[in-house]
């Protein structure tokens, strides 16, 4: 298990940001870039920081998809959920992941290996349908090519 | 013209002449989210290895994407003395080796090649313009990206660059808003209001500080138009900000991108540190006294924060729920100031307008909205790519023209003119695009992002897709919105599995009737999708839940009704493996049909 960061790391870390609203979301950005995940306690800190109040800096944390609250898998799968790899079978690699991998969306295998997320439609619609394997675009997926991929992924976290 | 930018201009003229000048072959490559996808990094370095090897004496840069999306990483090839210039697709990492050899050898590449860029076409390579894809298009937005490095703030004042500013800085705010409202610049994110009316009301705001904000919160999954321009050409919205910052007496700016486009970010970061660097943001800019700040700010994920006043609450470090309108963000939007927010592509276009005058701007469209508009395409077409066009065009001629056609096997069965808020239109090939249409039927023409669907697509599992989408990204302020569309979704998903029942139409009818209450566009529009597709595709609907049958077979609990019977998987195997466009050596028609203007 990951444990969370000393409050004094944390207090440096954030120390450039003001009292100022508009520095909520680069604050919770800086920290999820560093530990790769938003920790428990950078809330408190960064609500003292910023003159604000955990329950504020929790609140708008938690209503965005892309700050995680828990540290990420090794080898993080996005599935994208654009129309165009609908349009193109994308549903049936879908199935195929989570068969695979054993998993539902926003889940991590049980080694914490491997985690499955939905991933957002950023315009590579050429390479429908894709997916994303830390970030690099696996591209032109079949059911079958899908489920070698996950397999693979798998041994390779074995 | 203002002696500051005069020399600043002339400086990053001659250092893009130097460049030019070189005496060496010229290597851009596209480097965007796109190319990335498909191997640009390795083919760059491939190429820096082979120069610094010495088997090539050549420059290699970057360019932004030429919206040969899906024949990626292409590279243009300037001649060591400048007089040719060949756009070539499809260099990807397996077969970059064998373009080094070839450029090595003096020679062409013509099964990679898409036209000359530069220059008189060869025997075996035509003109760029003679492309199919590139026929009819008019760039203007796009007119330097693909030419210049985006990370270089010389090589966007070398081709014109902050010339519509150093225009504007001549003129008072009176005079920049009729400019614009003269060339008729409508918002390009939908909604196609007048730019110029909402400078305007920025203009005669009473309160200050001001705030400008750009909307580069392009979330309308399939649509990337904005990233294109975000990562080809990133002063150009700098440039649009600034003016807009003069005619408004704006104070700060924002510029509010995507979580998701990691790059277009990065580019926006570093093109506003650069013209900070040349005194064109900052204080006293360019020495007229006028101050504007500009920042670029990080979304975190979130749908509605494309909704500008959502927007607003996640800068302004709230969740990024919409608020409620009166007032709106003219009169308290920012930090409760008064708050000016356009689109990417609605800033981009305003120093075009400046430099060349509203009347050129407006001239190019006989449709009613002026201008051109960015549309991507994708789906079951061949072509997934980024054009720049006139409004009016028909979606027949965007298919056969743009798209290079539907995928083998596939027929037209409909289209998404723009976002999961926008509707479903039937195959109507002579639907223009243009706003009206769609306003007709009860839909709209979205941010520019078109997806073809195809006899293989089933409608009922298209809206439960878009209605799951929307349900998830519901801020959840309104019960209609956040409620209705789970009411929504647990029916559509019932249907799907086979528990049909017949007050199932007239309860979603009812869905739809109640959403339109909701705050935002977000609820008012989350069941267009439905209703649209309700009327335009009733047969299937009543054929899901009265039959039990899915003509498709993509809603597997029923029967397949398809004549070939061939589950989806397949289907998807046939559309996608196979020689990829990126091997299949490129034919270029000559000639071919031209748009109806």
């Amino acid at each position: 298990m990951t444990v969370d960061p000393d409050l004094r790391e944390l207090r440096e870390l954030v120390a450039e940001f003001e009292p100022n609203r508009g520095h909520v979301l680069p604050a919770l950005h800086k920290v999820q870039n560093t530990y790769g995940y938003v920790p428990r306690p950078a809330f408190e800190v960064i609500a003292r920081q910023l003159n604000s109040t955990a329950a504020l800096i929790y609140g708008a944390a938690t209503f965005y998809s892309d700050f995680r609250l828990h540290p990420p898998a090794e080898t993080e799968v996005a599935w994208c959920c654009g129309p165009a790899c609908r349009v193109l079978g994308g549903d049936r690699i879908r199935e195929a992941l989570q068969e695979e991998l054993g998993i539902g969306f926003h889940e991590q295998t049980d080694d914490h290996k491997i985690g499955l997320h939905v991933g957002q439609c950023v315009g590579t619609c050429h390479e429908a349908p894709q997916i994303w394997v830390n970030g690099k675009v696996e591209g032109n997926l079949t059911p079958e090519s899908a489920r070698a991929l996950a397999r693979g992924l798998k041994g390779d976290a074995e | 013209m203002n002696t500051k930018l005069e020399s600043i201009v002339s400086a990053a003229k001659s250092s893009w002449a130097a460049e030019q000048a070189s005496g060496r072959i010229r290597f851009m490559v596209t480097r965007d989210t796109s190319s990335l996808a498909r191997g640009a990094d390795e083919t760059i370095a491939k190429l820096n290895a082979a120069v610094a090897s010495k088997k090539l004496v050549a420059d290699v840069g970057i360019t932004g994407s030429w919206g040969f999306c899906w024949m990626e990483p292409c590279v243009t090839v300037r001649s060591a003395a400048g007089t040719h210039t060949i756009l070539y697709g499809n260099v990807t990492p397996d077969r970059v080796d064998e373009f080094i050899e070839t450029i090595a050898a003096g020679k062409d590449m013509p099964e990679l090649a898409l036209g000359v860029v530069e220059g008189n076409p060869t025997s075996d390579i035509p003109l760029l313009g003679d492309h199919p894809f590139m026929q009819g298009q008019v760039r203007r937005v796009m007119a330097n990206i693909g030419k210049i490095d985006p990370e270089n703030i010389d090589h966007y004042l070398a081709n014109d660059g902050y010339a519509g500013f150093g225009k504007a800085i001549e003129l008072d705010a009176e005079g920049i808003v009729k400019e614009v409202l003269d060339s008729g610049l409508g918002g390009r994110a939908g909604g196609g209001f007048p730019a110029g009316r909402k400078w305007d009301f920025l203009r005669s705001a009473t309160t200050s500080p001001r705030y400008l904000v750009c909307n580069a919160d392009e979330g309308d999954p399939g649509a990337w138009v904005n990233r294109i321009v975000m990562e080809g050409d990133p002063h150009l919205i700098v440039e649009g900000m600034l003016i807009a910052a003069l005619a408004g007496h704006a104070d700060e700016g924002y510029i509010y991108v995507r979580y998701e486009y990691p790059l277009a970010f990065a580019r926006m970061q570093k093109a506003v540190e650069q013209a900070y660097a040349r005194g064109l943001l900052g204080k006293n800019i360019l020495g007229t006294g006028k101050d504007f700040e500009l920042i670029v700010f990080l979304g975190a994920g979130a749908y509605v924060c494309g909704e500008e006043t959502g927007l607003i609450n996640s800068i302004d470090g709230y969740r990024g729920m919409p608020r409620i309108k009166l007032p709106f963000p003219a009169q308290a939007g920012l930090w409760n100031k008064p708050t000016n927010v356009n689109n990417v592509e609605s800033y981009a276009n305003a120093p075009m307008i400046m430099r060349n005058g509203a009347h050129w701007w407006s001239s190019i469209s006989d449709a009613k909205e002026k201008g051109t508009k960015m549309f991507t395409f994708s789906g079951s077409v061949n072509w997934a790519g980024c054009v720049e066009v006139p409004f009016g065009a028909t979606i027949g001629h965007v298919i056969d023209q743009w798209c290079g056609g539907m995928r083998e096997g596939r027929t037209l069965k409909g289209f998404q003119p723009g976002g999961p808020l926008s509707g479903l239109a039937t195959a109507n090939r002579s639907l223009t695009l243009t706003l009206d249409p769609y306003r007709e039927l009860g839909m709209f023409l979205g941010g520019g992002g078109i997806v073809f669907f195809d006899q293989h697509t089933c409608t009922v599992d298209m809206c439960s897709f878009f209605l799951g989408f929307c349900e998830d990204e519901s801020c959840g302020r309104c019960t209609t919105c956040h409620g209705g569309t789970q009411r929504a979704v647990e029916i559509i998903r019932r249907i799907q599995a086979g528990g049909g029942r017949e007050v199932d139409l007239q309860n979603l009818q009812k869905l739809v009737g109640t959403l339109v209450w909701s705050n935002c566009f977000h609820g008012q529009f989350a069941m267009t999708t439905i209703k649209t597709a309700m009327k335009a595709f009733a047969d299937e609907w009543r054929e899901h839940i009265i039959d039990k049958r899915c003509r498709a077979g993509a809603c597997r609990d029923l029967d397949s009704g398809m004549v070939t019977r061939a589950p989806v998987a397949e289907l998807a195997l046939a559309g996608t493996s196979g020689p990829r466009p990126a091997s299949t050596p490129v034919r270029l028609a000559r000639g071919g049909h031209r748009p109806g203007r």
